[in-house]
Formats: C-alpha cells, sequence, structure tokens
C-alpha cells in the first residue's frame, strides 16, 4: 500500500495549531470534513472514537510520531491524513516526546488488513531518517505532499 | 549472562494481527525485562523495543514470527511474550 491510497491530499497540514492531544485529533478530522472526506454530521462521533482508542494506549509509537486511528461505519474505504506540528505535541507517547508528525487514519469496520498495511507502509518509510526529518521540517501541505510522493516511487531508502 | 540466544516461534492469532496497540504491549513488555529481543519474520529483523520497527513487519492474522533473546532474563522475556500471543492481546 502507498501513501496516494490512503492520504487525502485536500486534508494534509503543515502547520497545526494544536498544542494538546484533543486538539491535534480535532484539527486533523475537521481537514477531512474540509476535504469532503468525512461527513460533517459525524465529526464528533469519529473525534469522540479516536479519543477513546487513545484510551486504551497512546498511539504515539515514539520517536515524534503518532497514529492516532479508529474504525468508524461512516467510512466506506480507509481514509487518512498526514499533519505536521512544528512546535510539538504532547501525546503521552510510549518514549515520552512529544510528537511532530502525525499520521490519522479512519478505517471501515472489518476491514483490519487494510489498516495494517497503511501502519506497516508508514513505519517501514519512517524507518528512512532522511524522510522522517525532511517532514517534520515540511512547512508546506505541497511539501509534505511532495515527501509522500517521493516515498510512493522508492526514493527513500526503505 | 549467557550471549547464546533462545529462539521462539509465534502465531499471530488474533484477527486484526500486530497493528498499533499490540505492537506497544510487545515493545512495553520487552522493556520490563534485562534482554534484548529480536523479532524476526522472513528476511526482517527488528528490535522487541520499537514500535515503529515491529509496525513495518507488517504481521496480518495466521503470520508466524520468530523472537530470539539474548540476555540474563531471555527465557522469562520469551515466555512472557508467548503468553501475550497466545491471549491474543486481550482482544478477540
Amino acid at each position: 500500500m502507498k501513501f496516494a491510497d490512503f492520504v487525502s491530499r485536500g486534508a494534509i497540514r503543515a502547520q497545526l495549531k494544536a498544542l494538546d492531544k484533543e486538539g491535534a485529533i480535532r484539527e486533523m478530522v475537521q481537514s477531512l470534513v474540509e476535504s469532503g472526506k468525512v461527513d460533517a454530521g459525524e465529526f464528533e462521533s469519529i473525534v469522540k472514537a479516536i479519543l477513546k482508542r487513545e484510551e486504551l494506549g497512546s498511539t504515539g509509537i515514539g520517536r515524534g510520531v503518532a497514529v492516532p486511528h479508529t474504525k468508524h461505519p461512516s467510512v466506506d474505504r480507509l481514509v487518512g491524513t498526514v499533519a505536521v506540528s512544528s512546535g510539538g505535541v504532547d501525546f503521552a507517547s510510549l518514549d515520552g516526546e512529544t510528537v511532530n508528525l502525525f499520521f490519522l487514519l479512519i478505517s471501515p469496520p472489518d476491514r483490519p488488513g487494510d489498516h495494517l498495511r497503511a501502519l506497516e507502509n508508514i513505519s517501514r518509510q519512517l524507518r528512512d531518517d532522511t524522510f522522517c526529518r525532511f517532514l517534520k521540517q515540511a512547512k508546506t501541505a505541497e511539501e509534505i505532499q511532495q515527501l509522500l510522493d517521493e516515498a510512493d516511487n522508492n526514493q527513500f531508502g526503505s | 549472562m549467557s550471549d547464546a540466544a533462545v529462539t521462539r516461534t509465534v502465531l499471530v492469532a488474533n484477527r486484526a494481527g500486530i497493528h498499533a496497540r499490540a505492537a506497544a504491549l510487545i515493545a512495553t513488555l520487552v522493556r520490563r525485562f534485562k534482554a534484548r529481543v529480536e523479532i524476526v519474520k522472513g528476511n526482517a529483523r527488528v528490535e522487541g523495543t520499537d514500535v515503529l520497527q515491529i509496525l513495518s513487519l507488517g504481521t496480518g492474522q495466521g503470520e508466524q514470527l520468530s523472537l530470539e533473546a539474548t540476555g540474563e532474563e531471555a527465557p522469562q522475556a520469551l515466555d512472557a511474550l508467548e503468553d501475550l500471543f497466545i491471549g491474543k492481546f486481550g482482544e478477540d
């Protein structure tokens, strides 16, 4: 699976304003509403589901990366977005570091395979330090998109 | 402390496979032991303490992983990990 298969182009955000976990999640889900990938009427329900998942254990998986996610019946295919926070967000990560790089995923129920392949792609690409560093330094959505496209075209190591 | 690795093969039985929470449980468990645990799938070998690396294996239901541990508490670490896999990470 490639980034292009699940990252919604219009929803990418380079400068997250939020300073806390809930605010960051709200901003990213809102970006999916604005890009037409998620129904505005489902906004609160999706945010609540993602926050509930965070209660089971933070999706801040270390190295300044978080993958907040949920299953939700309002989507019929995997939708996702990428966001960067230059200041960092306290996400109660496993390694205690703040998070600069977010991959938010919303999956249809009963499609664990797609979710797993998206996580595999994200984590495999992020093992490349150059890709990871460039993403965290990106200042515009266009820069992020370009980096994702380059990763999809195997221009970073892994 | 012995350098000889102890190994064990585990089956991923839970429906969702090794997703973020399962990977976090593995990494958190490994950190509790005086042992280094590597997880091997095919040609890929990753650190058992690194969630990002574990997720990069993309392991789904029905797949097998090889666990290789070294260090003072290597056998105990593998026992605990095996229980986690058998218990399907508390899922299903």
